[in-house]
């Protein structure tokens, strides 16, 4: 908001869809690809961790369900793709009604627990159900179809797949600022008064819940049709945990804080499994430490922080409408 | 927003035809593509395959090249021979990015090794779609060779299946009947236990009882205190977990005494680095299926003494392996006289030859499988140790023809 005011925001837009256009021309386009997938599903958890103050750490489920039926109808239908990955969206979308319902009754840790063992429960039918899913095998050979036209070389591909990302933004960022997204601020905000307002603090948790899920299967269901293949990983608990941390690292409740976490995660795995550093581990460890501890609102809230004039930052908490969150953190939609 | 728009698709517009000009490879030129031969390792170089195969897999490979440049000199039919290498972290996506970098960037002619079965087989996938050479070592699954298979992908050292066969026939034809399969519920576990029962049925054994286990896990005492009380009660037990999982359970095989009280161990897969991990003692007597061992040989140690002085360890069958298919592939390139890949999937096929990990070997050309003398080996106690990695008895030899699967129908090459 902050950065509107700035008049800044068309110009960030702009720059943002350049960098995206040109991106496959500044880094190996299949690893674009992964940025792009990987962004969308960080925005997603985003719009449940930030917006509505839950977090999932099962997210898995649905990236890699949608993943899983993605690569299915694209297998066994030889339908266009991005039929193929509306259709695991939707999937993960339904998916997520069942255990959204019966997660959102609790919040906090034990949501957070409640989804992951919701998600490793999708886990264990995915890795036992060997017919459908190939077990850790996982599905090969996808075909990237699009109205008889061949898509299979990744620099084409990720023009293709851009704007299914983008539109999933795009609709993200709408979710938002819709009067609905301010209802879910309110809710993560303070329940107890969202809901002697009237409002059925539930059943927005449970929207907001299928939304994210929703659009994490698109973004699995591109990231699917990106690779080609499908494997056991996408729906293993350090999905989630992966995802998490990008949102941290871009700041939770910036929306497009995610975006950069991702692009970030993901080049730096890519760079390490080249650079002849035997602990990538250490190294990503390292940048989340560093990150958590230095700069608590992430990259982009920390970005937002210091471009604001000091005036503005001074009366941020009072202005800003998204408020306060218990730890006196103010937080920037 | 109407520039913005116009800007972007003249972007894109401008993107699509500059990449229509650098697609396919470098035409023209010597036969050689670039004017050199470029071979990539794909493996886990920080996870836990990183021992057993790893950045020494690469310096075997350097020595592959070495030993090539060595017996051409100037008739080689290229000047230049790299290798490249890359850490895909036992992850099928950082993989097949990886793998298709490789080949486009980096501009590679091969890759080699890529352990865990998922990682590649989408490698497969990859090496398929830009016809390009993939030798698989690291990996044990049978699809690679069955429905999965393709015409520019091989796999080069084991499998599953010769795994299975040469411990479950041996073992029961030396006279232990009665088996007790525990294996950890995975497709690994699962393929194993599969080939392992029809390799007992087929050479007159039963299986007792066979008991999935958690995966993964620490604690197996159930299914080992269990162990003795069976009807009939099994002479072997043979266990399908690998890496951690097989080192706790042989340390609580060893606790509960199951060797004196007459139930021996077999293992379906293990490297020398695991052996060097636990100690020889745990393992002692241990039987299982190995697809090379460095000390069997005259010639296999003299090459372990080259490779020792590079890496300060021993190899394990992947190292050696990892330098064959180099070899291999180089000697196939130097007859087909160009690295186009097609010129040289045909040398290889059906191609007939011995070196020192591949004994009487022999590459199918149905499936694209390399067919060699696997052994079967048993694991020393550490009083007859007598050097430093030295910890392999190596009982039996199970001849080429017999160490692996008839090709599968599924592979339709």
């Amino acid at each position: 908001m902050i950065l509107r005011r700035l008049a800044a925001r068309p110009v960030l837009l702009a720059a943002g869809l350049l960098v995206a256009l040109a991106l496959p021309w500044l880094i190996y386009p299949p690893v674009a690809m992964d940025m792009v997938c990987w962004a969308l599903f960080a925005v997603a958890v985003d719009l449940l961790l930030g917006f509505t103050g839950l977090l999932s750490f099962g997210h898995a489920a649905f990236w890699g369900s949608s993943a899983y039926l993605t690569g299915l109808i694209a297998l066994h239908s030889g339908l266009p793709f991005p039929v193929a990955v509306l259709g695991g969206a939707l999937a993960a979308a339904v998916l997520a009604v069942p255990i959204g319902w019966l997660s959102v009754r609790r919040t906090g840790i034990y949501f957070a627990m409640v989804t992951l063992a919701f998600a490793q429960l999708v886990y264990f039918v995915a890795n036992q159900w060997r017919g459908l899913t190939g077990g850790e095998n996982g599905l090969q050979g996808i075909p990237r179809d699009f109205f008889g036209v061949d898509l299979s070389d990744p620099f084409f591909f990720y023009y293709a797949g851009l704007p299914i990302a983008v539109l999933g933004l795009w609709f993200a960022w709408r979710v938002v600022r819709s009067p609905f997204g301010r209802v879910l601020v309110a809710v993560r905000d303070n329940p107890a008064r969202a809901r002697a307002l009237g409002y059925p603090v539930d059943r927005y948790k449970l929207l907001a819940f299928v939304l994210s899920a929703g659009l994490s299967g698109l973004a699995g269901g591109l990231f699917t049709m990106g690779h080609g293949f499908v494997s056991l990983e996408e729906v293993y608990w350090t999905t989630s945990g992966q995802v998490v941390m990008m949102v941290v690292l871009g700041g939770i409740g910036t929306l497009w804080g995610g975006v950069l976490g991702a692009v970030l995660i993901v080049e730096l795995g890519d760079y390490l499994s080249t650079a002849g550093f035997e602990e990538t581990g250490i190294v990503t460890g390292t940048v989340f430490a560093l990150t958590v501890l230095v700069f608590r609102r992430g990259i982009w809230g920390t970005a937002a922080w210091l471009t604001a004039g000091r005036r503005e930052r001074a009366a941020d908490g009072a202005t800003v409408p998204v408020g306060e969150r218990e730890n006196g953190e103010p937080v920037r939609a | 927003m109407r520039t913005y728009r116009r800007t972007a698709a003249l972007a894109a517009g401008v993107a699509l035809v500059t990449a229509g000009c650098n697609g396919g490879p470098g035409g023209g030129g010597g036969k050689i593509s670039d004017g050199k031969i470029e071979i990539a390792v794909l493996n886990d170089q920080s996870g836990v395959y990183a021992d057993l195969s790893g950045k020494a897999s690469v310096e075997a490979v350097k020595m592959a090249i070495a030993d090539f440049k060595a017996k051409y000199g100037g008739k080689a039919v290229a000047k230049k021979i790299e290798v490249t290498t890359a850490d895909h972290q036992n992850k099928p996506e950082v993989a097949s990015s990886k793998a298709q970098e490789l080949y486009d960037r980096q501009r590679a002619d091969i890759i080699l090794d890529v352990p865990t079965s998922s990682a590649a087989l989408a490698v497969a996938g990859v090496a398929k779609s830009k016809k390009k050479i993939f030798m698989d070592i690291g990996a044990g699954t049978t699809a690679l060779e069955g429905a999965q298979c393709n015409k520019y992908t091989f796999h080069y050292g084991y499998n599953t299946y010769m795994l299975a066969h040469g411990t479950g026939d041996t073992i029961t034809q030396d006279g232990a009947k009665n088996w007790y399969i525990i294996y950890p519920d995975y497709a690994f576990g699962q393929d194993m236990t599969k080939s392992f029962s029809a390799a007992i049925k087929g050479a007159g054994g039963t299986i007792v009882k066979n008991d999935p286990t958690p995966f993964p896990s620490d604690n197996f005492s159930t299914f080992l205190l269990k162990a003795p009380g069976l009807n009939p009660k099994p002479q072997v037990l043979g266990a399908m977990q690998a890496g951690g999982d097989l080192v706790n359970l042989v340390k609580q095989y060893n606790e509960y005494g199951l060797r004196k009280k007459g139930i021996g161990l077999a293992v379906g897969l293990m490297f020398l680095t695991d052996i060097h991990s636990v100690g020889p003692d745990a393992l002692a007597g241990t039987k299982f299926s190995d697809a090379w061992y460095w000390n069997a040989s005259p010639d296999n140690r003299a090459w372990a003494d080259r490779f020792l002085a590079k890496t300060g360890k021993r190899p394990t069958f992947a190292h050696a392996a990892n330098y064959s298919a180099a070899l291999q592939y180089l000697e196939a390139v130097q007859r087909a006289g160009t690295d186009k890949s097609d010129a040289v999937v045909k040398q290889l096929e059906g191609y007939k030859f011995g070196d020192v990990f591949a004994k009487n070997g022999t590459i199918r050309a149905q499936d694209h499988l390399l067919l060699h003398d696997a052994y079967l080996a048993q694991v020393k106690p550490s009083a007859e140790v007598k050097e430093p990695w030295d910890y392999e008895k190596i009982l039996k030899t199970i001849p080429a023809d017999q160490a692996f699967q008839q090709p599968d129908a599924a592979c339709g090459l």
